[in-house]
């Protein structure tokens, strides 16, 4: 059966899109993986400035109550392999068939970046999401001791979801120097890339290192020198950016770390090396937007490290240059749920415009506003560049289209 | 560092392997992904692709570009041969 649109990933802009759309009479068919809608939403419970606490299970429910409110198809527990184009319209091929549509919108999310670290593929090591998934949506403990290894937004994000579920962790410890931990393993790399989150602290260590933002670099390492091995405390979790692991340990499952005292400088500090024992490992790498469908559908890319790396080519309308094919969410950009909530639903507005079911062009431009706005106040920036990355995006689109329009 | 860590998961590849890979043939990611089998596995290349990009582009020199360097390529996702049309 021909649908107007085709949403993949049933997360805040998978679900916001499919809302805004029905709305203005687009009938839609919504596809999912999992077996229950709200994606990425379902794990996130995290206390806001003002004291209100972000429960994403609830916030998935109340989309899931609109989408019931309205009459949207949804797919859950299905699982695209591939997307192609046959005579204009979009076939979407997944474990239960095939679904046809108008027009598609991928909303995929991101993945995980990992990191490698010597045992890593020991069972009981896994990532930093996969621990909230277990914790949050099975509500099932991935283990009673745990170590987290990558600090940044996420994994003090998620490391104080694991501690609200009664989860023990001895810290959260920076991954060992090598090629392909350029960036995250460096004592005085981490704490930069950490200054622009000292408005969330209570810890009045980090929002010390707050002030010294704008400082001298020589400020800067002064400081870090002074920085305690034993980490500052988060929510009573150390956090410590002069510690490393070196190797995971274990006959046929997790069973401790090996770790070491690091320098200002990174060095190991010799004679500061021992063994903790742990029963899980989260490795904490960061996101970049899962692009693999629009990447099949033939859909450009644009390389914006500040948005999470390869980003499809979007205009500020949730465009690409591929025709009936429009983004949302964390495949354009890491950012909070609220902003994929609010890139959804100007999607479902861009959707319906394209399928001739919308004119009002004031409705599609506040949509566009309301997510500046909500960019504005997000608690978390996951780039401190997320904006110029933005801006940089919305400038690569409109050269994109002048080429189209002059044939090039 | 420890030279026989894995990278990829999937087929078992070692840094060492994909080092020396790129450093022997100075190749692109895909050249090495060919050779190595890294990326070549189960995931589709989800959890070591960007490792591979990182050591190619340190080794050999090719840096990010706009260009997906590893080409995602139907399925996405494991499917059964009778998807495929076997029995």
């Amino acid at each position: 059966m021909m649908k107007d649109c085709l949403i993949i990933g049933a997360g805040p802009a998978g679900l916001s899109a499919a809302i805004s759309a029905a709305q203005n009479g687009v009938d839609v068919t919504v596809i999912d993986e999992f077996m229950k809608p709200g994606g990425r939403l379902l794990g996130q419970l995290h206390e806001e400035p003002d004291h209100v606490w972000w429960n994403g299970i609830e916030e998935a429910q109340k989309l899931f109550d609109e989408v019931l409110n309205q009459s949207i198809d949804l797919k859950l527990g299905t699982s695209v392999y591939h997307i192609e184009k046959a005579n204009d319209n979009w076939l979407v091929h997944t474990n239960e068939g095939i679904y046809r549509g108008k027009t598609l919108l991928v909303a995929a999310g991101a993945a995980e970046r990992s990191i490698p670290i010597p045992g890593w593929t020991l069972p009981g090591v896994m990532s930093i999401g996969a621990a909230q998934v277990m914790t949050n949506v099975h509500q099932v403990k991935p283990g009673h001791n745990g170590i987290v290894i990558g600090i940044n937004v996420l994994s003090l994000a998620i490391a104080r979801e694991l501690q609200l579920a009664g989860v023990h962790l001895q810290g959260i410890v920076l991954p060992p120097e090598h090629l392909l931990t350029k960036g995250v393993s460096h004592p005085m790399d981490v704490f930069q890339s950490l200054l622009h989150l000292t408005h969330l602290a209570p810890s009045p260590l980090l929002k010390w290192g707050g002030l010294l933002a704008g400082k001298s670099a020589f400020i800067q390492r002064l400081s870090l020198q002074m920085y305690p091995k034993n980490g500052f405390k988060l929510w009573n979790i150390s956090v410590q950016m002069k510690r490393v692991v070196t190797e995971i340990v274990g006959h046929e499952q997790v069973q401790g770390v090996k770790t070491a005292d690091l320098t200002a400088s990174g060095d190991i500090v010799p004679g500061s090396e021992r063994t903790i024992p742990v029963d899980f490992v989260c490795i904490a790498g960061g996101l970049y937007p899962l692009v693999e469908l629009v990447g099949v559908a033939g859909c450009p890319f644009k390389y914006i490290p500040s948005l999470g790396g390869h980003v499809p080519i979007h205009d500020e309308r949730m465009k690409t240059p591929v025709d009936g094919l429009f983004v949302a969410g964390n495949i354009t950009g890491i950012e909070s749920a609220k902003v994929a909530k609010a890139q959804g639903h100007l999607a479902g507005l861009s959707i319906s415009e394209a399928l001739g079911k919308l004119t009002e062009n004031a409705e599609i431009k506040r949509a566009i506003e309301h997510i500046e706005k909500t960019r504005e106040k997000a608690l978390i920036q996951f780039h401190p560049d997320i904006k110029k990355g933005r801006k940089h995006m919305e400038t690569i689109a409109a050269d994109f289209q002048k080429k189209e329009v002059s044939g090039q | 560092m420890r030279e026989d860590m894995i990278i990829c998961r999937c087929e078992e590849v070692t840094y060492k392997d994909i080092y020396q890979t790129v450093e022997h043939h100075q190749c692109s990611s895909r050249e090495t992904k060919l050779r190595t089998r890294a990326g070549m596995g189960y995931c589709g290349g989800r959890t070591c692709r960007t490792f591979v990009d990182q050591i190619v582009a340190e080794v050999y020199g090719e840096p990010s570009g706009d260009a997906i360097p590893l080409k995602y390529r139907p399925p996405v996702r494991p499917i059964p041969f009778k998807t495929m049309g076997g029995k």
